[in-house]
């Protein structure tokens, strides 16, 4: 009971937290939207939109209110969920990140199973050899992923794998007819709620490209990381008391160094989650994806400010959800995180 | 006068017990940064521990004792060792790690200096004392059991509700009775006692060493305490053994050692050491300090601090040799004949 009450009094804590960061987020992009260049009512009819139908735009918008009122109802529309209204779908803009919005998690979710997938074993096995062989040849690949641009990894990837050996699709998220009815919007969900298994087989053919590509850069951070959390850890005291109780090299790595070196790891990689959505932009745009980056760099391509700044919002929120997800995962891993948050009722 | 009786004979050393572990000539060297070359700690050091003997290993910092008796379960990843270790018959330098593996915890276990920083801070008291057993497959349940057995045997109160704390929340003595039990656990034939109780304040002291006192006599426990603190040694060993610069300089029954210390180093150290019944102003410390690893002197490595050397002490390495009931290694009992007027110190 009384942990159950520290649990809800720090999980309190935390949303109200998350709220006020929201708020700054909030007021900074309407900021932004004050700050841009041109008038708002212009921008919002339209290019070619005669000076009487400017005003009545103006009008129904309330722009011509004072602008701390315009502050105000800003903030209003966004608790109802009122990102703004795109000036080229002329669609609310939540509703349009609605619909590409599954597709850009799916790229994003598998695209951090690779990441940890790959830089986790990585940097593991770097550490416990470190000077090694496996520890120099990827710590120089590290270098260059991390130092290559991305839309470039993506262009050589898509010549040699889909142009040369032709062994995946250069672009477009699945192959002609293999479309499923849409329920979630993400392709490979809709595709198994289907049953369509060649579907969905071939929408994670599409997929493993621009995954890969997404989850390079993010990739070479985590094993850094993890590699220098490894070795301090390993160099500590408990470590030795481990191996001197008989463990195998296998045992002490896997229960006693990796969860002592996760803590920033997982801080890392609950940014990474919000910064992947960002670099979604660059990845769907050279694979041809539907999703919230293609949107965006419509967007920005057809001055869509609207749209743009709707879709820096709901980004914003999905990174500070993410952080508030770290947070409580943290709190499960160390019980010191979790007697300093909680107080001593919390054990 | 001393008097001085050569025994050049090494078979002369053999305890009165069955010795448990027979070390010989064991060296350890550390790497140097990835340069490829070492430098060397430990420097042949040859010494054995009968079933069920209490040996105190004293030393100052850096005299290599720690590594000596790490070497014995060879926990250092990155030292390399050669000599022999032999362990109840077999020469443990020479297992697989898979097969040290499972003599560590199970035939030799350690207990450590600083019972904080050798805990794992993310798991429970109970996992970390079971685990040892864990690891040679026993059941979860039997583990806790026996783990549980092992902290109420050692004192610590509450120990069942106890079981699922973690480290931070127990007291340091109440910390390092876990780290023992952690060593218990697996019922070993031979202790290392890696300075136990340096970490601990003086009452707490007290109770770990009556402790680890009663627990290796009912089980009739090997063990090795390294230390440097010599009261604890004239309270718990039978045998002392005195280390400086990586090698052996005294080695004997600690009566007879405290009573009446062969080597100048050993006498330095006993000399050392404060008693109530002195009225002095100042206390007596050793001049000097120990020599790098990487710059020892010619001959014996302590002669630049000895009070008795003489011409050979710069030139010959003294070897361990057996003088009365002891090993000294030191030209003033080696039995040749020389002239013994030590010169004056020069500078001093």
């Amino acid at each position: 009971m009384l942990a159950f009450r520290a649990y809800s009094w720090f999980l309190g804590r935390r949303l109200g937290l998350t709220l006020l960061t929201l708020w700054g987020l909030a007021s900074l992009v309407f900021l932004m939207i004050k700050l841009m260049p041109g008038d708002e009512a212009q921008m919002a009819a339209g290019a070619d939109a005669s000076a009487a139908q400017i005003e009545a735009v103006r009008e129904r918008l309330g722009l011509d209110a004072p602008v701390i009122m315009q502050y105000l109802s800003f903030l209003g529309r966004l608790l109802r969920g009122d990102l703004g209204t795109s000036i080229v779908t002329l669609q609310p803009v939540l509703a349009d990140l609605e619909k590409v919005l599954p597709s850009t998690l799916e790229l994003v979710f598998i695209a951090m199973l690779l990441n940890l997938a790959v830089a986790i074993p990585a940097g593991i096995v770097a550490a416990y050899r470190q000077g090694g062989v496996f520890d120099t040849t990827s710590r120089i690949t590290a270098v260059m992923l991390g130092g290559m641009p991305a839309f470039w990894l993506a262009l050589v990837l898509q010549y040699v794998l889909g142009s040369v050996w032709r062994v995946v699709p250069i672009s477009g998220q699945q192959g002609y007819g293999m479309n499923s009815p849409v329920v979630t919007g993400a392709p490979t969900l809709d595709a198994l709620i289907a049953g369509n298994f060649a579907g969905f087989f071939d929408t994670l053919h599409h997929i493993i490209l621009p995954a890969a590509v997404l989850a390079a850069l993010f990739a070479t951070q985590i094993f850094r990381t993890l590699r220098a959390a490894l070795l301090g850890v390993l160099r500590s005291d408990f470590i030795m008391a481990v191996r001197a109780k008989g463990a195998t090299a296998r045992h002490m790595l896997v229960r006693h160094a990796l969860p002592n070196s996760l803590n920033p790891v997982l801080t890392l990689s609950g940014a990474q989650a919000g910064a992947m959505i960002g670099s979604a932009v660059l990845v769907e745009t050279v694979f041809a994806r539907q999703g919230i980056g293609a949107y965006m760099f419509n967007a920005v391509a057809q001055k869509d400010a609207f749209a743009v700044l709707g879709s820096v919002m709901f980004i914003g929120t999905v990174v500070c959800l993410v952080n508030l997800i770290v947070d409580i995962l943290q709190l499960l891993v160390d019980p010191r995180i979790r007697a300093a948050q909680l107080g001593s009722q919390g054990q | 006068m001393r008097t001085v009786h050569p025994m050049p004979d090494q078979s002369a050393v053999t305890p009165l017990r069955q010795p448990l572990v027979t070390v010989d000539k064991l060296t350890v060297d550390m790497p140097l940064g990835r340069s490829g070359s070492s430098v060397r700690i430990v420097d042949g050091v040859d010494f054995s521990i009968g079933v069920g003997e209490r040996v105190a290993l004293v030393g100052e910092s850096g005299s290599g004792k720690s590594l000596t008796a790490r070497a014995l379960m060879r926990l250092d990843r990155l030292a390399r060792l050669s000599g022999r270790v032999d362990f109840d018959g077999t020469d443990l330098l020479k297992l697989s790690d898979r097969d040290m593996g499972r003599l560590r915890g199970s035939s030799i276990a350690m207990v450590f200096q600083d019972p904080m920083s050798f805990l794992d801070p993310l798991m429970t008291i109970g996992d970390q004392v079971a685990e040892t057993l864990r690891i040679r497959g026993v059941g979860k349940a039997e583990a806790r059991k026996r783990a549980l057995a092992v902290l109420d045997e050692l004192g610590v109160d509450r120990a069942a509700e106890r079981l699922d704390a973690y480290p931070h929340e127990f007291s340091g003595g109440m910390r390092q009775r876990v780290v023992l039990a952690m060593a218990l656990v697996g019922e070993p034939r031979l202790l290392i006692a890696d300075e136990p109780t340096t970490a601990l304040d003086v009452r707490v002291q007290d109770q770990v060493l009556d402790l680890l006192d009663d627990v290796s006599a009912r089980r009739g426990l090997a063990v090795l305490f390294i230390t440097h603190d010599l009261g604890v040694v004239a309270g718990f060993a039978e045998r002392v053994m005195v280390m400086y610069s990586g090698r052996i300089v005294e080695d004997g029954e600690v009566a007879s050692v405290f009573a009446k210390p062969s080597h100048p180093y050993t006498q330095g150290l006993i000399k050392a050491v404060p008693r109530i019944d002195q009225d002095l102003n100042t206390l007596y410390a050793i001049p000097g300090a120990p020599p790098p690893p990487l710059a020892r002197p010619n001959g014996c490595p302590f002669h630049p601090r000895c009070d008795q050397r003489f011409e050979r002490c710069d030139k010959d390495l003294p070897a361990l040799l057996q003088v009365g009931l002891s090993r000294v290694a030191c030209h003033l009992h080696d039995g040749q004949q020389h002239d013994r007027h030590p010169h004056d110190r020069k500078g001093a």
